[in-house]
């Protein structure tokens, strides 16, 4: 259940060892225990060099993949889990957690409480689990907030008190180090019994509650015949809590329209004490019916100090926000593209922003282009072969709009225009980017009687919304598109 | 040490944590009351970390750290240490057979000022105990297993039910990473014991299952497999299927996640598991209406794609008789799919990493649907095609067709193949084209492949071109292609242009000419010696070395002088061979020493086996010297493995007696005339003298007719006797052996030659000796 090691490498790509270790450190009490129970087939924890070297070949992160090597390229050396055995001076270290996130490697060694030959199943090791929990409580501790590389540098230092803390002799004991450095800044005074773990202080002012709503929709869509256009709404639900006593009780409810979208998937934080089991079963996995439970949702909870994610939810809407078609033709030297975009009556039309891109893979840069527009201003980017129709706060009255022109290329040149292994020939996308505020596609909603408190004084309740997009494509209907088995489900 | 058990730091250590745990006065004289908390919870977190070096250790403190935690210690701290040190006890108390006795409720610390009590970790051999086994190591423990047979007294299962049911109401205030290690430390330490019913854990469950928490998921499943079915009803399981397999595509989740949660699924504790155990397996109730959304598409990262793509492949396994109709077809959309990544992989500017990921799906498929042709024949194709589009990726080929059985292998070397061979010519994919035949040409189409050579000959300008032409000349030579590769071999060996490429030529050309099949196959097969160097010439020269070069061995064969027979017009040694093991084209080579005779000829034997008896082997002499003389032999032999060898022989004497040939009778007849007219003509040039010639007991007659019979030309028995000797080339010695005395015979000898009368003067006076 302990770790042996962990490190941070930040990923260099062009420098010569393509990476550098920012932070690593062992855990001796543990180690003796791996050497204890891995018996024969125990393999120490390397340096920092070598690991750097064979981790970053394991993740193919090293610049010189264009020989075939038959141990990183062999079609039998398959990994499908974010878990590694590198190969180190001729002995393999395995299980080594591993993965890339904003340019930093985040890496760590569970200890695993047997023999290694043969390797235990990976579910039956219990600090594999243990191991992606601090290196994700790492990530968010670093990436909070953090705009530049002198904040990274400075939260980079404090880790190693944070860990003293948060790990120490190896064991995760609170994967949110950020409770760790409240401990450290404030030893709290006389803190009373039963104060959880994960609740480092108490709140002392005017008690008030806020609720966030985030919805992320995203879409796949294809115009054609035997493919189904998808899309998903993803939520995510932010609270912060300012309550005064140690563990007040808490009820959020969310709420739906009655036109609304059942929430499904929905995931909680661990700080809910119970759930119904109607949210627990309300799944996407199933063939929806009018049966759907449609909230509302309640969720009891004694909430930490911090901000935290309630919790997560999907949703299948009737319609997409914008439906949109795309056509390109490839006509001898040039390309003829339509466009056409309709946003659904029944959303807000008050974007903060509207954004088409529409990317040309695989070319040259874009030498001529005319088009013509019914709405909007079209951004030229010639070098990256990248139009950018911006639609602006407003669809016009009639809901939809419309782009279509030609465009010619240059020569190719590798550095500066994008290679996609999707968008070949004809095969193209567009993708919307906007944000509608104030606005959820489900109607999920919370406000002043969502939030029941069990505590002295009546809090202030702000409950906040917003819609995004991501990974909104719509597909040119003319070429083959990449499709996911669910679109083939007429 | 100075920590270890017996040591005073380490007696007084465990009663200072234990205090300072405790916030006794000790601790209290310590620090001021703000940093109280966190110094209990560092002291617990030490003695955590010694009860997890030294199991038992804190065993007598059950009762103590019980108490505390009811009271006013920090929660998580005292529950993760209590569950540990109970835990540990359990395994270890059921080890020696004992109960839990009084541990549980004794609050007085043991220590009591006292020495600190090791009994516990004594007995215990001071192993380490896993604080959460792996499955199938719990199940096969032999410590498990006793765990499991030991009963409580209802005291006992009370006072621990007790403790674990404070330990669970209190969780929900531990961090969600130290809630699962408390459920995993819990769950393993109360599996199969009696009257510690699993429902204990219900209550959590619900909660736990609702985040999504990796931890706190993985510690659900670590339950599930620790009690099954006593905990989780079969939809209980149902439902817990579906959370893992919601959690494995939650876009709110990181992708390492999704990893994770989907080889949670294929590795799922099932209730009832059908398949073989270990194996990777979808289970029962994830049907295909589950999987949906759990089907790889070309838009996944590699890691992803591959998950996928393993589950995809387990659904259209099972889906031999798929219901028509409701479902898109799974192999039709792996058909797709496969057919997208190859297009990918086709790409010309796209990076390697699309290659590798299409082969390792395609090796994927081929290890989850081995004999579904309806999957295997398009996969074929599609490689095929994809090799004919893009030629580079031989390497990736090669390693493919090295990996995959021989069911896909087979047919796919045939198609490649063809593709190789049907558009022969110049092109820039040449080096690519020999290296693909290099590995796929065989005994078949052999005309077309040797055609397709041919032309490429032609092209083949650089070293790099010339060696990968000779390599699929090796190829086929490995094959047994003979008749057309002779004519191949000879036009390289005479056109290429680097002297390097006409030498190997030339050399496959000798192999080919010379060597039978087997023995062909032998030297070109992979060299039993692992290459110094990862170059592949190195590799074929030590194969080489090893097969065709003559190894230097200890003589596997033995030669002995036999009985001096005289015929002919030259000395002849008589030489019986003897093998040691069965050796075949035995060659032998003489050299002498001094060059006193002429260059021998090799003598040469086919077969020899020990046991069977071999004829002599008559070994003439040309003596350019009458003198005797040492012979160098040495053997060169092949073994019954096939290796040529090379033996020194121990060297062979030739003596000056070895040299002695009659005169031819003259015409007249011979008689003492003859002998006479002989005796004359040594002098003047020559020699005379006399020696004594010691006899044995056998006297004068016994000595000439066992030495000397063949040269005596007069003889008077027993007492005269007139020998004439012919030495080659052309010397005489005559001699008269007359009035021998009892224990000698004066012996008058004539020669012509000088030199030859110190050896005639040995001779004689070694004789009776020699008898």
């Amino acid at each position: 259940m302990a770790q042996r090691a962990v490190w941070l490498i930040s990923h260099e790509p062009g420098t010569p060892l393509c990476g550098t270790v920012r932070f690593s450190r062992r855990y001796p009490t543990v180690e003796k225990r791996a050497r204890v129970f891995n018996g024969a087939s125990y393999v120490p924890i390397p340096e920092d060099g070598p690991f750097l070297k064979a981790l970053l070949f394991e993740l193919r992160l090293l610049d010189d993949d264009k020989d075939f090597v038959e141990s990183r390229d062999s079609c039998s050396r398959i990994n499908k889990t974010s878990i590694y055995g590198l190969l180190i001076g001729g002995e393999e270290l395995w299980p080594v957690v591993a993965f890339l996130k904003n340019d930093i490697i985040y890496a760590c060694v569970p200890l695993v409480e047997q023999t290694l030959s043969p390797r235990p199943p990976l579910i039956s090791v219990s600090g594999v689990s243990q191991g992606f929990e601090f290196l994700f409580g790492i990530q968010d501790f670093l990436y909070s907030g953090q705009k530049n590389d002198s904040e990274l540098n400075t939260k980079l230092s404090q880790l190693p008190d944070l860990l003293l803390q948060a790990c120490p002799f190896g064991t995760l004991l609170d994967a949110n180090l950020k409770n760790s450095l409240d401990n450290t800044n404030f030893a709290s005074v006389t803190q009373p019994q039963k104060q959880p773990a994960w609740k480092t202080g108490t709140y002392k002012g005017k008690p008030q509650v806020s609720i966030s709503i985030t919805e992320k929709v995203k879409s796949m869509q294809y115009d054609k015949q035997g493919i189904a256009d998808t899309w998903q709404v993803v939520g995510t639900v932010t609270c912060k809590c300012d309550l005064e006593g140690i563990m007040p009780n808490v009820t959020i409810s969310l709420n739906l329209p009655t036109n609304g979208s059942p929430l499904q998937d929905i995931l909680v934080h661990p700080c809910v004490t119970s759930l119904d089991s109607a949210i627990l079963t309300s799944s996407s996995i199933d063939a929806m019916d009018d049966s759907a439970f449609s909230g509302p949702y309640k969720f009891p909870l004694t909430p930490p100090l911090e901000s935290f994610n309630l919790c997560y939810y999907t949703s299948q809407v009737p319609v997409p926000p914008i439906l949109g078609f795309y056509q390109l033709k490839e006509e001898e030297v040039q390309l003829r593209i339509t466009i056409n975009l309709k946003l659904h009556e029944s959303v807000k039309n008050n974007f903060e922003f509207c954004e088409a891109h529409i990317p040309f893979y695989n070319r040259g840069p874009i030498k001529h282009l005319e088009y013509k527009t019914s709405f909007g201003q079209l951004e030229v980017f010639r070098e990256k072969s990248l139009l950018i129709w911006i639609i602006g706060q407003k669809f016009p009255k009639s809901m939809e709009i419309s782009l279509s022109g030609t465009v010619t290329f240059g020569a190719k040149s590798h550095e500066k225009q994008p290679f996609d292994p999707i968008c070949i020939g004809e095969t193209a996308y567009l993708k919307l980017h906007f944000r509608i505020l104030d606005y959820t596609l489900t109607g999920c909603y919370a406000d002043q009687h969502s939030v029941q408190v069990f505590a002295s004084g009546k809090p202030k309740i702000s409950a906040y919304r917003k819609l995004i997009s991501s990974d909104y494509y719509i597909w040119n209907s003319k070429a083959p598109a990449p499709v996911t088995y669910g679109s083939l489900l007429l | 040490g100075a920590l270890g058990p017996t040591s005073g730091a380490s007696c007084r250590l465990l009663p200072l944590l234990l205090g300072l745990d405790a916030g006794s006065d000790l601790g209290r004289g310590f620090v001021p009351a703000s940093e109280q908390r966190p110094l209990q919870a560092t002291a617990c977190e030490c003695l955590r970390e010694l009860e997890s070096c030294k199991p038992g250790l804190l065993g007598g403190s059950l009762g103590l750290l019980r108490g505390l935690l009811g009271q006013e210690g920090p929660v998580q701290p005292l529950s993760l240490l209590l569950a540990l040190a109970l835990r540990n006890t359990l395994v270890l108390q059921s080890r020696v057979g004992a109960g839990l006795g009084g541990l549980l409720t004794d609050k007085v610390p043991p220590t009591g000022g006292g020495p600190w009590d090791w009994t516990l970790v004594e007995e215990g051999d001071g192993r380490l105990q896993p604080q959460a086994p792996s499955w199938p190591a719990a199940e096969e423990g032999e410590g498990e297993r006793s765990l499991t047979a030991r009963e409580h007294s209802p005291e006992e299962a009370r006072e621990l039910r007790a403790a674990v049911i404070q330990l669970l109401d209190t969780s929900y205030l531990l961090t969600p990473v130290a809630q699962a290690q408390l459920l995993w430390l819990l769950g393993w330490a109360l599996r199969g014991l009696q009257g510690q019913p699993p429902a204990l854990f219900k209550p959590q469950l619900v909660r736990l299952l609702g985040t999504a928490q990796l931890t706190l998921l993985h510690a659900v499943l670590a339950l599930k497999a620790a009690f099954g079915e006593a905990l989780f009803t079969a939809q209980d399981e149902a439902l817990l299927l579906r959370r893992l397999t919601l959690a494995a595509q939650h876009p709110a989740l990181p992708p390492p996640t999704h990893l994770f949660y989907l080889h949670c699924l294929l590795s799922f504790p099932e209730n009832w598991p059908l398949g073989p155990e270990g194996e990777e397996a979808a289970p029962l109730l994830l049907g295909p209406q589950l999987c949906r959304g759990l089907l790889p598409s070309l838009l996944h990262d590699p890691m992803a794609l591959l998950a996928r793509l393993h589950l995809l492949c387990l659904l259209c396994a099972e889906d031999e008789e798929e219901e028509k109709g409701q479902l898109p077809s799974p192999r039709h959309y792996l058909e797709e799919l496969l057919a997208g990544l190859r297009q990918r992989a086709a790409l010309d500017e796209g990076p390697r990493a699309l290659a590798t990921v299409c082969f390792q799906a395609s090796y994927l498929v081929t290890r989850c649907l081995a004999g579904q042709p309806t999957v295997l024949t398009p996969l074929i194709h599609g490689l095929a095609q994809l090799y004919r589009v893009r030629p580079m990726l031989a390497s990736h080929f090669v390693d493919f067709l090295d990996q995959v059985d021989s069911e896909l292998r087979e047919p796919l070397k045939v198609v490649l193949r063809q593709e190789v061979v049907s558009r022969p010519g110049r092109d820039e994919a040449l080096c690519w084209h020999l290296k693909m035949l290099a590995k796929v040409a065989d005994g078949d189409a052999q005309s077309a492949t040797l055609n397709f050579l041919q032309a490429a000959a032609a092209h083949c300008t650089n070293w790099d071109l010339q060696q990968g032409l000779l390599r699929v000349c090796r190829a086929l030579l490995r094959a047994g292609v003979r008749g057309g590769l002779v004519d191949l071999l000879q036009v390289l060996a005479r056109q290429l242009e680097d002297p390097d490429g006409r030498d190997h030529a030339r050399l496959y050309y000798i192999l080919l000419a010379h060597l039978a099949g087997p023995k062909l196959g032998v030297a070109l097969g992979p060299s039993l010696a692992p290459p110094a160097l990862a170059s592949s010439l190195v590799a074929e020269n030590q194969g080489f070395v090893a097969a065709l070069m003559v190894q230097e061995a200890p003589a596997l064969v033995r030669l002995s002088v036999g009985s001096h027979g005289v015929k002919g017009p030259l000395p002849v040694l008589k030489l019986q061979p003897e093998a040691l093991e069965p050796i075949y084209s035995l060659e032998l080579r003489f050299r002498v020493e001094g060059q006193l005779y002429a260059p021998l000829e090799a003598v040469h034997v086919p077969c020899l086996c020990p046991g069977r008896p071999a004829r002599p082997l008559l070994l003439p002499l040309q003596p350019r010297c009458p003198a005797p003389a040492r012979l160098d032999v040495h053997a060169l032999y092949t073994t019954s493995t096939g290796l040529t060898c090379h033996a020194h022989l121990p060297p062979l004497f030739v003596n000056f007696a070895d040299l002695f040939l009659p005169f031819p009778k003259p015409p007249g007849g011979a008689g003492l005339g003859f002998f006479e007219e002989l005796w004359d003509s040594c002098l003047p040039e020559g020699a005379e003298s006399r020696v004594w010639c010691p006899l044995g007991p056998q006297g004068l007659e016994g000595l000439v007719s066992h030495h000397l019979e063949p040269f005596v030309v007069v003889a008077q028995p027993p007492t005269s006797y007139y020998v004439a000797i012919h030495l080659p080339p052309n010397s005489k010695l005559l001699l008269r052996l007359e009035a021998a005395l009892a224990d000698g015979v004066p012996v008058a000898l004539r020669t012509d030659d000088w030199a030859v009368l110190p050896l005639a003067g040995d001779y004689l006076r070694g004789l009776a000796a020699a008898l």
